[in-house]
């Protein structure tokens, strides 16, 4: 079945972030304070990432609950040793911490795909940003309504 | 003479003649004048008749419904279908002033049309037409399908917690639904319901999302059936609402998700189509009039989408791509009849025609009554009481204020002594003629609804006003996606101006609370139903929580006589009428 595939997958992701957490923020100073140009620019080296339809950025339209956002983000990318993913990051543009998630994968994850659940404290944009393993940064984005909602 | 696809516009023709031979003539034309068949008229079509509802909101009883006078919406939307009304609604569909239509239709002339073509729906009448197109296309050839909001509404819906519609349903013989505020009697007695409901409860965009239950992850209904009418396969895929975890309290759905998954959406259509070889895809949905042909701008290879939720009704289906969109009013007024020429996988030909229940012309179907008279029984008593009468006409609907919300809050005022009250912008109601009786049933039509309690507590200026920002940009987004499909919140106590078309968080301006500007750090008492702001407060009064229903029957039979102006509290600068033409300011 397809969806228990994908949740080992993002299981083995979560695994992989956990052992090796990102290094560009460090001389950047606090990521957790930055604007989100900044966090992203602190991720890429200060290349501008390409906007990509490559990178499928799965929101609902409005957050049926913004303290627990679904986001998934798929890339399509073969994975293999010579073409693959090496990280996906998620930002939101009006958060006080914009870094939402940092993950490194690894041709071995055999598909580009993580899911992950973000809190938004207002109605904005959320951004992913995507590192491939030639060096090149693909990004996508949407934006996502957080109301306190009424109507019928 | 060959009969047009325009039967519906046929009809309004005849209607049209009789009012212009009696301008000549003298004397007013009776409903008993216009004849049965005109209203049964339509040009067979095909091998499959599909039969809509949506949006009956309970209403097994005839009613008077009046259509709103205000329907503004962002610019690039207004005077499309969707946001039409009134005079920009009869010339968009070519309504001949006065017809049976033009009543049903239109907010013009409403009382006087009321007076000669008497009340809309009811079962028993609806019974009579679907019966009536079983046995002239053959049974095997028709499928009944209801859009949703079909449980909610009245008060014998909200005291048998849904089942007598379900009844009604049966009694109808709905085939196939999909659901909104059927969700708001909670999971548990959705599940009982749809139990009893002889056809099938369908929706491909609820989930589980409670990570420790068995239903995570996974479809809580089937996402589509597929039915064989006439030789063909239909495949319907349904669609319910997509916001009822922001619009309706989430406990009641608590571990369910919704939204609009169009991905999703896409695959059951492909799959309908590759797999399944259907000869026609129709979604059931209550996505809203605007959001679906949104949805069929980004969702391919739909032949149909029965839309609901919005209350619109629609004389003429509209086409995007290829995918045709009907959505058949509200309350019962209607059944929408889609014939469709199905075969070998395509889509031929369709006819389609919205049929007004006039209850005045089609004859009830005895059965029927004796059904509503049952399922009344045991509350007749409490529904039936007389509490007042009221001088003008108490109506819902309108984008900012109506006469019967109104009267609501001037109930919660009066009891609850707060600076403001704030009554939801649902388009379900009813409407009073002027000098009718206000039975308890009608209070029940306006305010049935299983979280009924009306909250006081403590707000901030600064957080008024954001709100009320909040809920502008819900009903005014110039993105379908992100409106929700309801009226502004109605406000007691409040006055404001609008601009539509200014960005969020703009759109509202000389906001004034009991006649004085709202002073943003002042903190307001302020007194709420039917939404969630007693959560955004402080201070919560919990002595005086109380139902609704209850204020609004104990200050109409205070009152005896109630008299509410027609005059809004709302001030539209950018529009001069309620009714815009498309790309215009004006009428």
């Amino acid at each position: 079945m397809e969806r228990r595939e994908f949740f080992k997958t993002v299981g083995a992701v979560a695994a992989v972030s956990a052992v090796l957490p990102t290094v560009s923020f460090a001389k950047s100073g606090n990521p957790n304070k930055m604007d989100y140009k900044t966090a992203i620019s602190a991720v890429t080296n200060g290349k501008q990432p390409k906007m990509s339809d490559k990178v499928k950025l799965k929101v609902p339209e409005i957050a049926e609950n913004g303290a627990v956002v679904p986001v998934t983000v798929i890339v399509d990318s073969p994975m293999t040793p010579q073409n693959y993913v090496k990280s996906i990051h998620i930002f939101s543009t009006k958060n006080s911490n914009a870094r939402c998630l940092d993950t490194n994968l690894s041709p071995a994850n055999g598909k580009a795909m993580v899911a992950t659940r973000i809190k938004l404290n207002g109605t904005q944009e959320v951004i992913a940003v995507v590192e491939l393993s030639n060096g090149e940064f693909l990004m996508n984005k949407k934006s996502i309504k957080v109301t306190i909602g009424g109507c019928g | 003479m060959e009969v047009s696809r325009r039967d519906f516009m046929h009809i309004a023709a005849i209607f049209g003649l009789g009012v212009a031979s009696n301008a000549f003539g003298g004397g007013i034309k009776q409903a008993s004048d216009i004849k049965l068949e005109d209203i049964y008229d339509f040009k067979d079509t095909g091998n499959i008749t599909l039969l809509h509802m949506c949006d009956m909101h309970a209403h097994i009883k005839p009613l008077y419904w009046r259509e709103p006078s205000t329907l503004i919406s962002a610019p690039n939307l207004v005077g499309t279908p969707g946001f039409l009304c009134g005079e920009s609604f009869a010339k968009f569909y070519g309504l001949e002033p006065s017809s049976l239509d033009a009543y049903f239709d239109t907010y013009i002339d409403f009382v006087s049309l009321a007076h000669k073509f008497g009340k809309m729906g009811g079962i028993a009448h609806m019974k009579s037409v679907i019966d009536y197109v079983k046995k002239a296309r053959g049974k095997d050839k028709v499928l009944l399908l209801d859009s949703g909001d079909t449980w909610q509404g009245t008060g014998v819906a909200l005291k048998s917690k849904g089942e007598a519609i379900v009844k009604a349903q049966n009694y109808l013989g709905v085939d196939v639904m999909v659901g909104h505020w059927e969700f708001t009697y909670g999971k548990e007695q959705v599940k009982n319901l749809i139990d009893k409901l002889d056809g099938k409860f369908i929706s491909q965009n609820i989930v589980g999302d409670d990570p420790f239950s068995d239903e995570y992850e996974e479809l809580i209904f089937e996402p589509y059936t597929i039915e064989e009418r006439g030789g063909a396969k239909i495949g319907i895929i349904g669609q319910s609402f997509p916001f009822t975890s922001t619009a309706n309290p989430k406990e009641f759905t608590q571990g369910w998700s919704f939204g609009l998954r169009l991905d999703t959406l896409q695959e059951y259509v492909d799959e309908l189509r590759k797999e399944k070889k259907v000869d026609c895809v129709v979604v059931l949905s209550h996505d809203g009039f605007s959001v679906d042909q949104e949805v069929a701008r980004r969702v391919h290879g739909i032949d149909f989408i029965l839309s609901g939720h919005t209350h619109d009704p629609a004389p003429k289906p509209i086409q995007i791509n290829n995918t045709v969109i009907v959505i058949a009013g509200s309350h019962g007024k209607y059944i929408g009849r889609l014939d469709i020429d199905a075969k070998d996988g395509k889509v031929r030909d369709y006819e389609y025609k919205l049929i007004p229940i006039a209850s005045k012309l089609i004859p009830a179907d005895r059965e029927g009554e004796r059904l509503v008279e049952k399922l009344y029984a045991p509350y007749r008593k409490e529904l039936n009481e007389v509490l007042g009468k009221t001088k003008g006409l108490l109506y819902k609907r309108d984008t900012f204020f109506s006469t019967f919300d109104q009267l609501i809050n001037d109930a919660i005022m009066d009891e609850m002594g707060c600076d403001i009250s704030f009554t939801p912008g649902y388009r379900w109601g009813t409407t009073i003629l002027p000098g009718g009786n206000i039975l308890m049933d009608n209070v029940y039509e306006m305010c049935g609804i299983t979280y009924p309690n009306v909250y006081t507590f403590e707000l901030k200026g600064s957080k008024i006003a954001q709100l009320l920002e909040d809920i502008a940009d819900n009903v005014f987004n110039a993105n379908p996606l992100y409106q929700q499909g309801g009226d502004m919140s109605r406000l007691g106590g409040v006055t404001y101006s609008i601009a539509i078309s200014n960005p969020a968080g703009k759109r509202i301006s000389n906001l004034k609370v009991g006649g004085k500007p709202l002073d943003p750090n002042k903190t307001y008492v302020v007194s709420s139903w039917g939404g969630n702001l007693q959560k955004a407060g402080s201070n919560l009064r919990k002595n005086k929580i109380r139902p609704v229903y209850e204020i609004v029957r104990d200050y109409i039979k205070k009152k005896g006589v109630v008299d509410v102006s027609n005059e809004g509290n709302v001030t539209l600068l950018d529009y001069s009428c309620g009714c815009p033409k498309k790309g215009k300011k004006s009428c």
